[in-house]
């Protein structure tokens, strides 16, 4: 059996009176596609976040590539998110004065050293060798998801965390960018967590669990 | 890429995409250094050419025997009494002057009286290139005195019906002294009731060599850097007294010292007014960038590391507004001098720190609001745009 990636257990997130994440207890293997899905509120995101070490559980284990997370200070939770984390979000967060290239040498810069033929690699890999130079604005939706990837993988990640990647692309796009992320993790063999409220795109995952009102209540294998 | 020169290039590109909030912040910067900059400028020349000013009125040190007990005002003279003679040794002075270390100008003066158609005529022994330098306000008609020739004070000259051109024979105790009269002087002090002459041509007349009445020094100080010369002196001359004549300088400093208490308050007020304007335009940038800093956050930049960031745009900001400022603060400078003391303001390039240590506090000091916000920023909420 593969060596878990990300274990929880009693994971809780409250905000004040409202619990946003009711105790789970979870185990994602290592290299497993693991598909979120839930209405808005249900938690999902709360849950990516938690195990992205964007935020702090309020209670419960969270142990996410062999550390456990509610032990780490802030900066050193900045510190685990960019040695073993890359996110992708549903509304990309390109910097707009940056170019592509330069987008994804901003991730370098906190990981280690901007390294420009290691970007422009990262761009070809996900399809935008042409694109370099554009900025965020000259870039369509999908084009802009691409270089949202391409940085989120230049730092060679354990953990890819896709925030609702496709909720903002149209289904071509969609596609192309499901394809792209199985190519990648084909490649470079990381775990993927990924939210999402669409069926199709969940069926992506390995597996898919489900979340209402902040409770796992139903998960099932999508693959063999 | 090297990590440093890849910030310097993205806070380029940070800045150069707030074009508009860039630039007003730069003008807020240039404006505030480059007066501070101008003030203090002007506040030197001022000092400066005040200081030529009181040059003007003459000594401001005036050095007696002690026994002479000689009063001493602004611009007069008052050498006490003629029966009961003291004086001070030529090379005393000189030797005191040179051990001192006192940076002046000088003259000696000795007092005496001559003989004139069978009455006492008041004698003073002079130096004129010294006088001409000092006493820039003595009226010569006529022309100044070579060797063998001597200027009449106007009441004198009057008095003994004598005029430029005329020869005269005067006696003292070493015998008959011809002289020709080269011209008057009129300054509407004393001076206008003496006859003034070479000063060797009288110490020799009165068989006084190597003695003087008065020592004048025109001291390059000011205010308590004054009192410590006279009081240096004092010590190389036990025997002489020594006065400060601080009248004119003492009005010159309390004008001066109010003018830059005032300047000092306008800057005070533009500073603060900077400050603020930095405050608000930094805080206004932070909000619009906060989605920027939780995505810096969230890649893994720790708080410090992205605080070091806009902490770095900050001050180079304030490093180009000093710049700038400077230049401008100069020019200014420039034009205030020339068009209120009719001078050229010094060029004084230390002034280029001060300019740049100005505004980079000011983008500092102005930002610390905005940059604990920074600081705090959660990277989820920033991200979600709350």
């Amino acid at each position: 059996m593969a060596v878990a990636t990300i274990e929880t257990s009693g994971l809780t997130r409250s905000y004040g009176e409202i619990c946003a994440l009711k105790p789970i207890d979870l185990s994602v293997p290592e290299g497993e596609w693991l598909s979120v899905m839930g209405h808005s509120g249900s938690g999902k995101s709360t849950l990516m976040n938690l195990v992205g070490g964007l935020d702090r559980p309020t209670a419960g284990a969270l142990v996410v590539g062999g550390q456990d997370l509610s032990t780490l200070t802030e900066d050193g939770l900045a510190r685990f998110r960019r040695e073993y984390v890359g996110i992708i979000f549903q509304q990309h967060h390109l910097v707009p004065y940056l170019s592509a290239l330069e987008n994804v040498m901003l991730s370098q810069y906190f990981h280690s050293v901007p390294d420009e033929a290691e970007a422009r690699h990262a761009l070809e890999r996900v399809g935008l060798g042409h694109r370099l130079k554009n900025r965020p604005g000259e870039l369509s939706g999908g084009e802009q998801q691409r270089v949202c990837i391409a940085r989120a993988i230049i730092n060679s990640p354990k953990l890819l965390l896709g925030d609702e990647p496709t909720g903002n692309l149209d289904h071509k796009s969609t596609l192309m960018v499901m394809e792209l992320l199985k190519e990648l993790r084909a490649e470079e063999r990381f775990t993927v967590v990924m939210v999402t409220h669409n069926e199709e795109v969940a069926a992506w995952g390995d597996r898919t669990i489900y979340l209402t009102d902040g409770v796992l209540v139903r998960e099932e294998r999508t693959r063999s | 890429m090297n990590r440093r020169r890849w910030l310097l290039k993205m806070m380029f590109q940070a800045l150069a995409h707030r074009g508009g909030r860039t630039v007003l912040l730069l003008a807020v910067l240039a404006m505030a250094s480059s007066l501070a900059t101008a003030l203090w400028i002007v506040s030197l020349s001022m000092e400066r050419r005040i200081a030529e000013e009181v040059r003007k009125y003459g000594a401001n040190l005036v050095v007696v025997p002690q026994a002479a007990r000689l009063d001493v005002g602004s611009g007069g003279l008052n050498f006490g009494s003629i029966a009961e003679p003291s004086y001070l040794g030529q090379s005393e002075v000189e030797r005191a002057l040179s051990t001192s270390g006192i940076t002046s100008e000088r003259s000696l003066h000795l007092r005496g009286a001559l003989r004139y158609q069978n009455a006492d005529l008041p004698a003073e022994g002079v130096d004129f290139a010294e006088i001409r330098r000092l006493f820039p306000w003595w009226q010569v008609k006529g022309a100044w005195p070579a060797a063998g020739e001597a200027v009449l004070g106007g009441d004198l000259a009057t008095r003994l019906k004598l005029k430029p051109g005329d020869r005269i024979e005067l006696a003292g105790t070493a015998g008959p002294i011809p002289l020709r009269i080269s011209g008057t002087v009129s300054t509407g002090g004393e001076e206008d009731g003496l006859l003034f002459m070479a000063l060797p041509e009288l110490q020799q007349a009165l068989g006084l060599t190597g003695q003087l009445s008065q020592v004048r020094l025109m001291v390059t100080a000011s205010g308590d850097s004054l009192k410590s010369a006279a009081q240096s002196l004092q010590r190389q001359l036990p025997s002489a007294k020594v006065n400060e004549v601080r009248q004119t300088a003492h009005t010159s400093e309390g004008l001066l010292a109010k003018v830059k208490l005032l300047m000092m308050l306008v800057t005070a007020v533009v500073l603060v007014s900077a400050g603020s304007s930095v405050t608000g335009t930094m805080s206004t940038t932070v909000l619009e960038r906060s989605k920027e800093i939780g995505l810096m956050k969230a890649i893994g930049g720790t708080r410090l590391e992205v605080l070091l960031i806009f902490c770095a745009e900050a001050a180079l900001l304030g490093g180009a507004g000093g710049v700038a400022g400077y230049l401008l603060g100069s020019g200014i400078a420039h034009f205030i001098t020339r068009t209120v003391f009719a001078a050229s303001a010094e060029f004084i390039p230390w002034m280029g720190a001060v300019s740049l240590a100005v505004s980079l506090f000011l983008a500092l000091l102005g930002s610390v609001g905005p940059m604990v916000s920074v600081f705090k920023l959660d990277p989820v909420r920033s991200l979600r745009g709350e």
